[in-house]
């Protein structure tokens, strides 16, 4: 029993690191139509970000963590009004291949100026074990679970509620029709990066203790949040984060129960055992956040 | 046509400087530079590789340039970044081949890119000389009789695996190894499989894990389960940091064994605030940075961070190997170029070396010592010294 309890702790530590970077995706894919496959750079950045404020400039955990936050936010609008403006309006292929070029440009950057020794960035919470029903765990995981389920509500209040939510999510419904009726659909797209970015430097700031920051990081969390993406219905924010935990969950039950080696394989497999039974992704819902 | 005073001047101008720089180029020949080429991961989830050769190459090409080259002839230095894979390894030998027209390759450092470049250099016929390869195919496919152009300094995982799997039978029954999902770690679970069953040591499960993960805790809890008496670690110092820290969030408390870079310096640095947290770890080796003081303080000097393996391997390579194979070229034949280098290995006989002698077999393999050492008190400490018989 405890064994499986030991399963679902690390699915959901993951699930929630999942969820929080395809959120983003989902954000941005839901409010401009557009995929960002830089999007695990992000979180690679704001790693990077976490790692400066806390372990160089030795700002307390909560304060480094909002820091970097605050920075891939900042870094999410300069990359709305230096790479996605000018590229919104052309073809997917364009769109594409912009993207990726700026994931392999800030990977190798990140080689540049930060080199390629992996950065450590223990804390006292992801060095301080628990035991709980016979389940060891550092404190660093229970809190990614609680902050992710915090930062998910939220978005939720703030997509509901907030006047920039709700045109988000109109926009996620008809630009044209935004644009039409007074939107000023430049800025809500800007703040929907700056958001999604954000989100990602969270997600590092959260996750970075118990894990490493390297420049490659990025590469294998963009396709598993950009499956729970498609899983949880193409821009569907709510549908991504179901998912992503699902894909989390199942990862974790692969590795634990058949093979390590194969869990990747083993999630993908179920994100393409759900894509042929509901195509429209697991919650079916049209595109909308 | 018609010539113009103006062309016959110019004509006559390149003709005088296209003769007359005969005679120059014969005094140019013979300080042509050696070009050295450097293979190995720059990029991908193994850059740390690379940029640790990358260091290396560039600390020997300037200290052999300060002391006028070999022979006179100034070292010039090319990298080939083969991302660890073997695909990418076809196109780095190729660009250093093809591109920068090097005299001698050392690389490839990760085993699958060795593995996609041997054809290559065969095809190409430029000599390489393999630093930190240990995938026992790799020794099938070299040799006079199979691919006279690769030579391999290091020692295989068989070799290894025989040596470490007696030392591991004096205190452990049952082991489980946890290696990479690639031709490193498939290579070194097999020949471990082998040397364990000779040496009566029970293999309670073998897993791999793809390079660049983030949670090891799943198979952790596996190993758990299973509960074998020592874990064999086939994995770098970039994963070992993580894989050990969350070793110990799930209290496991084995004994550990490794192949690849845990008991090194770059591991320490990783886990400096937690240093004994792989106290007790063993790793067999054919390198540790006590072997050359003085290259370590090279090191720590320029660059500030600790001494990386694979680039020292490298620096091996260069010194022990392909440095006193240029000179003995150049003596012997006046030339330094591919098939002369070639040559020069196969009968190369370096009997002092911080790793041990230097000699290539029929099978254009070396037998350097191998080392077992401990992580101690958080310091590196050499258990034993072991000598590699052919």
């Amino acid at each position: 029993m405890s064994d499986l309890l030991e399963q679902l702790v690390h699915g959901l530590t993951l699930g929630s690191l999942y969820a929080m970077v395809a959120t983003g995706l989902a954000l941005m894919f839901g409010v401009v139509r557009l995929v960002n496959f830089a999007h695990g750079e992000f979180y690679m950045l704001g790693g990077y970000a976490f790692w400066y404020a806390y372990a160089e400039l030795g700002l307390p955990y909560p304060v480094a963590g909002l820091a970097a936050a605050a920075a891939m936010g900042v870094f999410g609008l300069a990359y709305e009004r230096g790479v996605i403006r000018s590229i919104l309006a052309r073809t997917w292929h364009v769109q594409l291949i912009a993207t990726l070029a700026t994931s392999i440009t800030l990977t190798n950057l990140a080689i540049l100026v930060f080199g390629t020794q992996p950065k450590e960035v223990p804390t006292t919470l992801s060095s301080t074990i628990a035991d709980v029903g016979g389940v060891r765990m550092a404190w660093q995981r229970p809190l990614v679970l609680v902050a992710a389920v915090i930062i998910f509500a939220g978005l939720e209040w703030f997509v509901t509620r907030a006047k920039l939510g709700k045109a988000m999510r109109a926009m996620s419904q008809n630009r044209e029709a935004c644009a039409v009726v007074g939107v000023d659909v430049q800025r809500v797209a800007l703040a929907t990066f700056g958001i999604s970015a954000a989100l990602a430097g969270g997600a590092a700031a959260l996750v970075s203790p118990l894990f490493n920051i390297f420049p490659d990081v990025g590469a294998l969390l963009t396709l598993k949040a950009f499956a729970a993406v498609i899983v949880g219905g193409f821009g569907y924010v709510r549908g991504a984060i179901a998912a992503a935990f699902l894909i989390g969950l199942a990862e974790s039950l692969a590795a634990g129960y058949v093979s390590y080696a194969y869990k990747d394989a083993i999630a993908f497999v179920v994100m393409v055992a759900v894509l042929l039974v509901r195509p429209q992704g697991l919650f079916g819902r049209r595109i909308g956040i | 046509m018609r010539l113009t005073r103006r062309s016959t001047i110019g004509i006559a101008v390149v003709l005088a400087l296209a003769l007359g720089g005969e005679r120059p180029g014969v005094q140019a020949q013979g300080a042509t530079p050696i070009k050295v080429g450097f293979a190995s991961a720059m990029t991908g989830p193994s850059a740390i590789t690379g940029e640790g050769v990358k260091w290396a190459a560039q600390m020997l090409a300037d200290e052999y340039n300060a002391k006028g080259g070999i022979m006179g002839r100034k070292i010039e230095i090319s990298f080939g970044d083969n991302a660890g894979t073997p695909g990418e390894a076809v196109s780095a030998v190729r660009k250093l081949a093809d591109v920068d027209r090097v005299d001698v390759i050392i690389g490839q450092t990760h085993s699958g890119a060795c593995l996609g470049a041997l054809p290559v250099v065969k095809e190409l016929q430029v000599p390489m000389v393999i630093e930190a390869c240990s995938n026992p195919k790799i020794r099938e496919l070299i040799g006079k009789t199979v691919n006279e152009w690769a030579f391999r300094v290091n020692p295989d995982d068989v070799m290894l695996a025989n040596q470490f799997a007696r030392y591991m039978s004096q205190s452990t029954k049952s082991v489980s190894i946890f290696a990479q999902n690639d031709d490193f770690g498939r290579g070194a679970a097999a020949a471990y499989d082998v040397a364990f069953k000779k040496y009566g040591i029970k293999l309670v499960s073998t897993e791999f894990f793809d390079r660049g993960q983030a949670d090891y805790r799943p198979v952790l809890t596996r190993v758990k389960r299973a509960n074998p008496e020592a874990v064999l670690l086939v994995m770098l110092a970039s994963e070992g940091s993580v894989f050990m820290r969350q070793f110990r969030e799930v209290g496991l408390t084995q004994k550990l064994y490794a192949r690849g870079s845990m008991a090194t310096l770059e591991f320490l640095h990783q886990v400096r605030d937690s240093p004994s947290i792989a106290d007790g770890l063993v790793e067999a080796t054919y390198w540790t940075p006590v072997l050359d003081p003085a290259w370590e303080k090279q090191w720590l000097d320029r660059f500030k961070v600790p001494v990386r393996v694979h680039g020292s391997l490298a620096a091996i390579a260069f010194r022990y190997a392909v440095a006193p194979a240029v000179e003995q070229a150049i003596k012997k034949t006046g030339r330094a170029d591919r098939k002369s280098i070639r040559d020069a290995l196969e009968e190369l006989d370096v009997a002092n070396t911080p790793v041990g002698r230097i000699r290539f077999d029929d099978t254009h393999q070396a037998f350097i010592n191998m080392l077992l050492v401990e992580i101690n008190g958080g310091q590196l400490k050499i258990l034993e010294r072991i000598a590699i018989q052919p």
